[in-house]
Parts: structure tokens; sequence; C-alpha cells
């Protein structure tokens, strides 16, 4: 049954749809849209790792560059809420594209650890030295224009945008995985050097992949930025990159669906069991446990298979 | 000619494999390298195929020199290279496996599956089947039509039955010899009847140096004639 739903484009997109709607209108629309949010970014990150192979412990970077580019851009510049989102998927595009060009070089620990290297330069960066654009540690405020109906102060509207959003995220990267890019970056996945003697030049592909990645990051992050009305140094923390590892290992690395089951997951996890435990990090130790020694696959994986 | 190798050194590390290793490779022909485990056939194969870089020596494709340079470069040249372990992209369709060396070339992907069908018809009925789910064999056969697809100049085959059932065997080698008429190959090998089938000319390794060069083909197709220098 949750097979079917994988090898079906339209029935992913109305399944997801259907999901949050009915999740958003039981609980809180406020909260289920950050869940979304989150859920855009597991799927950047998973792109990288589940499809690609490559581990980064910085991606956190990637969503805080989204994060000020579209809050520097509503307070410094102009308030309008679509030029704000659009200056930061192009300042995450950016960044990604710089400093791909070093890290997309290196692989497996290395790739992990200097992409976190450069998380950390880079919330060090908007909290000094450029505190006078970031805000430094009390961030930026912000307030966006409205048109009509577009009413980014109205949590409705942001439901449904960040619902769209998401919708529009998964069916772009479902058409990326399953053309044969997506085959050419499992096959990378796999073994690089045989793609190679293939005569790909994969440094290419997973530079692409790496910037592609990066701006959707930087989307989530902008988009978090104008659900919020604020961008602070949370948005860039490198400790928060456990979470969207955590995500993806948890909803099943290598699936889109997968990555927003896991982002829901999450999300879930770290905002309703906090209600009834204390030390609620505990438990998701422990079922990180699980998920590495019994549940390799994630939860998806093993739905996908009922 | 088509490939040239002069006086080829090849170390792992403070260890010499390969000592002034020279061998030349005419256009159509299809010459093997016999020789025992660890005599260095298969590092003299992935060294002219890029893999592994020479200590000193050359090695020269119509003319020119392609020792070092990057995989992708000697790939685009047109030589193709049939691993040992028989590993296709497991996660991967036959028919993904397939499009990927399409694409890479710049052909489209029902003229690689036709080349794959021709050498092995039934491989029509595995398209959709994920890599992984093959036998060896197919996997072999897969790894064999894929390096067929493009315009490929020169084929190494590393050791292609080894692992496999004698009637697996059977069809690999008809599969080489329906092969040799349209592409050069150098072949690995250490079974000496498949040998004695397919080679027009046979180099002997032996702790890495080659040791005797056998162009007759009444020599080769007698094994007994050289397996004790083996």
């Amino acid at each position: 049954m949750f097979g079917t739903v994988e090898k079906n484009p339209a029935l992913t997109l109305i399944s997801i749809a259907l999901a949050f709607l009915i999740y958003g209108y039981a609980t809180s629309l406020a909260k289920i849209t950050d869940f979304m949010i989150f859920c855009i970014f597991v799927v950047a990150f998973d792109l990288l790792y589940g499809h690609m192979g490559q581990l980064s412990f910085g991606h956190m970077l990637y969503l805080g560059a989204g994060a000020y580019g579209c809050g520097m851009f509503a307070y410094h510049i102009y308030p309008d809420p679509f030029l704000s989102i659009l200056a930061g998927v192009v300042l995450g595009a950016i960044v990604a594209a710089l400093l791909g060009t070093l890290v997309v070089k290196t692989s497996q620990a290395a790739f992990a650890l200097s992409n976190l290297a450069l998380n950390e330069v880079g919330a060090y960066l908007v909290l000094s030295p450029w505190h006078k654009w970031t805000g430094g540690e009390d961030g930026l405020s912000l307030f966006f224009n409205k048109y009509g109906f577009i009413n980014f102060g109205d949590s409705t509207f942001r439901f449904y945008f960040c619902l769209g959003s998401l919708l529009l995220v998964v069916y772009l990267v479902l058409l990326l995985v399953r053309s044969p890019y997506g085959s050419l970056l499992k096959a990378i996945k796999e073994n690089e050097v045989r793609v190679r003697f293939l005569g790909y030049n994969t440094y290419l592909y997973k530079y692409i992949t790496f910037i592609i990645s990066g701006a959707i990051a930087a989307f989530a992050g902008a988009l978090m930025s104008v659900n919020l009305s604020y961008t602070n140094t949370s948005l860039i923390a490198p400790t928060r990159n456990v979470e969207v590892i955590f995500a993806a290992l948890m909803g099943g690395a290598g699936s889109v669906i997968g990555a927003v089951v896991g982002g829901a997951a999450f999300m879930t996890i770290s905002n309703y069991l906090a209600v009834y435990l204390i030390r609620w990090e505990m438990f998701l130790g422990f079922a990180l446990l699980v998920f590495v020694f019994w549940l390799r696959k994630g939860i998806w994986g093993y739905l996908g298979k009922v | 000619m088509l490939l040239n190798v002069e006086d080829l050194d090849v170390r792992y590390g403070p260890a010499q494999v390969l000592h002034g290793v020279s061998l030349h490779l005419n256009e159509g022909e299809l010459v093997c390298i016999v020789g025992r485990n660890g005599a260095g056939k298969t590092t003299f194969l992935r060294t002219v195929g890029g893999f592994m870089r020479p200590a000193s020596g050359t090695v020269k494709f119509r003319g020119e020199r392609i020792e070092g340079l990057p995989l992708e470069n000697v790939a685009r040249m047109g030589i193709r290279y049939v691993y040992q372990d028989k590993r296709v992209f497991s996660e991967l369709t036959v028919r993904e496996n397939l499009e990927l060396a399409a694409y890479a070339t710049g052909h489209s992907l029902d003229e690689a599956v036709a080349k794959v069908v021709a050498i092995h018809p039934k491989m029509g009925a595995l398209l959709d089947s994920k890599a992984k789910g093959l036998s060896g064999g197919e996997r072999q056969i897969l790894l064999l039509g894929r390096a067929l697809v493009g315009d490929p100049q020169l084929l190494l085959v590393d050791e292609p039955t080894e692992g496999l059932a004698a009637i697996i065997i059977g069809e690999i080698v008809d599969i080489l010899l329906k092969m040799k008429n349209r592409i050069t190959m150098m072949v690995v090998e250490q079974n000496l009847s498949t040998v004695a089938r397919l080679a027009d000319r046979l180099y002997v390794m032996k702790e890495g140096v080659f040791s005797r060069e056998i162009a007759d083909k009444e020599t080769i197709e007698n094994p007994s004639s050289y397996e004790d220098e083996l």
C-alpha cells in the first residue's frame, strides 16, 4: 500500500498534503507550519546524504544563510516577503557555490567535518564581526508587507504557503531523483570511481547537487525567518545539525517521502514529548540507537514495503 | 598500433609490483595475459586503465600518452574496463545501468539496450530488474554489454570467468568471441582453456615481468606447452 504511494508522484503529493492538513487542523496550524519547514530542510539534507552518500555535519550553515539572507533583505533593504525569501535562497546558493569548490573535493569524514568547521565559522561571523547587519546575539525582528490576502502575519496563510512550498520542493526533488541524474547520484553513492570510468566528471555533478541542496536548505531557512518574524543565531547554530541528521535517519535516508516522514516524526517527538518528559532528549538518543542498530532503513523504509 | 606500453614500473608504496613491463596491442586483436595470482596482471590492467599511476614508463593510446590522465578522460577516449569483482551499480535497474553508460557517451538508451540484447537476448527480460538481483553470470554479461555502449576502442577485461559455473563460462566465452571482431580487447585470465579459445596473442606474466610472448596460434591452443611457465 505505502510502496504504491512512493512510485506515484501525484499520490505522494496528495498524501503529504492530506497528512499535514489533518495534522494541522487536529493540533495547531502554527506548530505544523514549523514541522513542514523542517521537512523541507530534511529533504535538502537527504539529497546530499541519502541520495549522493555525502554526510554533512554543517548543513545548518545553508539554512542560516537563507534565514539571514531573507532577514537582512527585509530589515535593511525592503520588507517584501517574496523578494526576501528569494534573497535568502540566492544567498544560500552563492554560499554553497563558493564553499562547494572546497568541500566537494573531500569525502566521508573530511566532508562531514569540513562542513561542520565552515558552519562554526559562519555562526561566528553572524554573531560578532557582522553584527551590524545580522543583529548579532539579538538577531533581527522582521515585519513584512501585506498584499491583500497575502499576509504573512496570518498563521493560516503561512500554513498554506509553507504547505505549498513543501509540495513544490518534494515534487521538484522527486523529478530530480527519478531522472537519469538521480541514477547518477545513486551510482556515485555506490562507487564513484566506477562512475568516473564511465566518462562522467563526478566532481561537477556532486558540486551541482551540493548547490541545489544548499539552495533548498536556504529556502527552508528563509521560510523559518518569515514564519518566526525574526532571524537569530539559533537558525545557524552548528549544534543543531544533529536534528536534521537524526530526522533523515529516522525517516529513511535516500527517500524523499522518508525525509518528510522523518522530519515530521522528529518534530512530533521534540515538540510533544517535551510536554511529558523532562529529559526527552534521552528518549531521542535511545530512539537513534534503535534506528542505527535495528531499523537502518528508517520508518519509511519499512512502511514502503507494506 | 592501438596501445603501446613501455618500461612500466608500478609500486605499492615501497614494494615494486611491475618491473619495466612493455606490451603492444594492434587494432582488432584480442590479447590475453596469463599468470599466477599475485603475478601483477590486474595491476598492469588497472595501470593501463588509468586507475593507478605508474612510477615510471609510458602508456600510449593511439600515440597519445594517457598515464596519469583523470579516469573520465581515459574513458572518453574509448577505453572500457570490465571489473574482476563483477560489481554493477546494484541499487539501479539493468536499464538504469545501461542508461548511465549511454548518456556518458551521448548515445540513446535504446541503442544501449539493443547492443546488450544482441550479445545476450535473455537480458531483454531483465531490464527492469534491480541489478543486485542478477546472478554472477548475468552481472558479467551486463558489464560486458555496458562496456560496448558508445564507441569503445579498447576493452580491458579482468578475469571474466572467475568464480562462475562451467556452463556460464561457456556463455561468457561465446560472448567475448562475438565481440572479438568488433572491438580490440586485452583480457586477463587464469583459465588456460578459455585463453586457448580466445587469444590471438598471449603474454605470460611472472613476478611482475612478461616472461614470454606467444603469437603462434597453434602454441596458444595447446596450453600444456606454456602452463609450466606460470
